[in-house]
């Protein structure tokens, strides 16, 4: 069994806006272990990005971790001064931004962006981490990294920028890559270079990853693990096989079938009904409630379901998981 | 920005200066939208003329500073002619080599002030802007302050009583500098705290700060380069304004009488516009001259400079 790299348990971070409360996470827990590959998957506004810059403890303002501990190799992180943060920032853990386009500053060229944080980290010469930087570049594969390292931002293609903060964050060789939604932002064949490319470094470098996505595709080839968010909570947590061959959650069974498939051939797509809910005043009980067809008056709007190993590894948060698996039509649909 | 030149210039050997050139900076995008633009140029060169001016003035001006040529030879307000280019004035000045020496006078002003004005603004604009909250609020007061009272008027009173408080062997021009320094950041500061809170959203800086970066570096290496098209725009059109403002403090009389200054040749002139229009209609001159040409440059550079109006 491999070493816990990073837990975070009962993790609490909400935002004070003017109109209220919004828990945007509230309550996550999930664990990583090392050179493991977890998916962090939900919709828009579930709080996958807000986990993920809490680990880091950059969570923008007015947003405020409130509680909850984050486990990094024993240590909790929320316990740790800025100073410190700023140490583990970068180098033990980094992170790769959605949008290239807008992650890379535009007034310099990528060598003294790379140059800075690797100086930021190590004790090397300016040469010396230049020489790094180009080394770097050519593993995430750019083609003559010792032209294109002087290049500025907005003469690379998107990516080609991808490439660029991706190599930025493997400047000091985490030993944790949180990539948040790194292939949304591009074309659907760049997608597929990005995830390999992200796929081939985690396993040369032998780092842990969370690849946050709203896109089951997107997780399927990649991922070891996948734990779905709704509205701030898991709601599952399997390994990736699991979830995709037996999803007992409905949102999760819900999300697979919103994705595309060749081999259901259906007519229309199902969609999810409604959108995600209000987090100030979130849904009583159990937050997906209101948009889940298996849904129960008296029961589902009212208990707040745990996350409950329901199978051995397969962590569950529904009240009637057990119930509507054995109704459901839909199971090993997909196989 | 020291980093990033130094990087470049030691690049690995395997680059040749063909390559290297392959990375173009938005400076050099800048350059070649200011060349384009011919109104811009003209202020350049508006500009140049008067910085000439004050390098060389003890070669181009006939006669050494507040010598007065005219006035044993009883030439006192005597029209231009070619031994006074621009006439005399009232006590014997040759007023081309007065209006000579004062383009160093404006350019000291000029450069001063904005010097002054621009880093508080740039300091209150930056922190307001970047941490926000609490800070910002207080920050924003203070310079609201600034903001509503009136400019000229605090001004004079300022410089009436500095006067009598500055040490002798600080010059007057210098008390002159600063208190227009002091008193012309707020406008600045805000239109730069305004730009730091577009910059900030930007993921770059989120970027640089999961991988490690602090506050300062943040605000200081990231953001201040991001900010700087506004802070050269603003300190050219800052450059502009404060010689304005010591031409018209001087012209009042608030000015420092020692200093060989357009604003204090336009006061001496006043006496007597009507015989001798000579006296204030060359410094006069050179005062729009230069305004006008810092003015062009201004605007010129934020055509360049502006990201959101590129080609």
């Amino acid at each position: 069994m491999a070493n816990e790299l990073l837990r975070i348990e009962n993790l609490k971070t909400y935002f004070y806006t003017w109109a209220g409360v919004v828990k945007a996470v509230d309550g996550v827990s999930l664990k990583i272990n090392e050179g493991e590959t977890l998916g962090l998957v939900g919709e828009s506004g579930s709080g996958k990005s807000v986990t993920a810059l809490s680990i880091l403890g950059i969570v923008p303002i007015p947003g405020k971790i409130i509680g909850g501990k984050i486990l990094y190799r024993g240590e909790n992180l929320l316990d740790k001064k800025e100073n410190e943060m700023q140490k583990i920032r970068g180098k033990e853990i980094a992170y790769i931004f959605q949008d290239p386009a807008t992650s890379l500053n535009p007034v310099f060229n990528i060598a003294s962006q790379l140059v800075e944080v690797i100086r930021q980290h190590q004790n090397v010469t300016k040469r010396e981490a230049l020489e790094k930087a180009i080394e770097l570049l050519r593993v995430v594969e750019i083609p003559d990294p010792e032209v294109k390292i002087w290049n500025y931002p907005h003469q690379l293609s998107g990516g080609m920028k991808q490439r660029m903060a991706v190599a930025r964050a493997l400047s000091c060789q985490p030993n944790l890559l949180l990539a948040d939604e790194p292939t949304t932002a591009l074309d659907v064949t760049i997608q597929a270079q990005i995830l390999d490319l992200l796929k081939n470094l985690k396993q040369k470098l032998g780092m842990a990853m969370v690849l946050i996505t709203h896109d089951m595709g997107v997780v399927a080839g990649v991922a070891d693990r996948i734990t779905v968010l709704y509205a701030g909570r898991v709601c599952e947590s399997a390994s990736t096989r699991t979830i995709f061959y037996n999803p007992m959650h409905p949102y999760t069974r819900a999300l697979l079938e919103a994705v595309p498939s060749l081999a259901l051939r259906r007519e229309k797509l199902k969609v999810i009904p409604g959108a995600i809910p209000n987090l100030i005043e979130p849904p009583s009980g159990c937050r997906f409630h209101p948009r889940c067809e298996y849904a129960k008056e008296g029961v589902c709007t009212l208990k707040v379901p745990e996350l409950e190993e329901l199978e051995p590894d397969h962590y569950v948060a529904c009240v009637r998981a057990q119930e509507i698996e054995a109704k459901s039509p839909l199971r090993n649909e997909s196989k | 920005m020291t980093t990033n030149t130094s990087t470049q210039k030691e690049p690995t050997k395997t680059l040749t200066v063909a390559q290297r050139a392959r990375g173009v900076s938005q400076w050099s995008i800048a350059w070649r939208r200011f060349k384009k633009n011919r109104a811009a140029l003209a202020g350049l060169v508006l500009v140049g003329v008067v910085i000439f001016m004050a390098v060389f003035s003890p070669i181009i001006a006939r006669y050494p500073p507040n010598q007065l040529p005219g006035f044993r030879t009883g030439e006192i307000r005597v029209p231009p002619s070619l031994k006074y280019l621009f006439g005399t004035d009232i006590i014997g000045h040759d007023v081309f080599s007065q209006v000579v020496y004062g383009a160093s006078s404006a350019l000291y002003v000029g450069f001063g002030a904005a010097a002054i004005a621009m880093g508080l603004a740039v300091l209150i604009g930056l922190v307001s802007g970047y941490y926000g909250g609490i800070v910002d609020n207080i920050l924003m007061r203070i310079t609201e302050i600034f903001l509503v009272i009136p400019f000229l008027l605090i001004l004079l009173v300022f410089l009436r009583v500095s006067f009598t408080l500055v040490p002798s062997g600080v010059s007057g021009l210098s008390v002159v500098t600063l208190m227009i320094g002091l008193f012309s950041w707020a406008f600045n500061a805000r239109i730069i705290r305004g730009e730091v809170l577009r910059v900030k959203q930007y993921e770059y800086i989120e970027a640089s700060k999961s991988l490690g970066a602090s506050n300062t570096r943040i605000i200081f290496r990231h953001i201040l380069p991001n900010v700087l098209h506004v802070i050269i725009v603003l300190t050219t059109l800052q450059i502009a304004s404060a010689i304005l403002t010591e031409a018209a403090v001087s012209y009042l009389g608030f000015g420092d009488p020692n200093s060989i200054t357009w604003g204090q040749q336009l006061q001496s002139a006043n006496s007597a516009v009507r015989e001798a229009w000579w006296e204030g209609i060359f410094p006069g001159f050179f005062i729009t001259w230069l305004v006008l040409g810092f003015s062009l440059l201004g605007n010129g550079l934020r055509d360049a400079l502006d990201p959101r109006l590129r080609e």
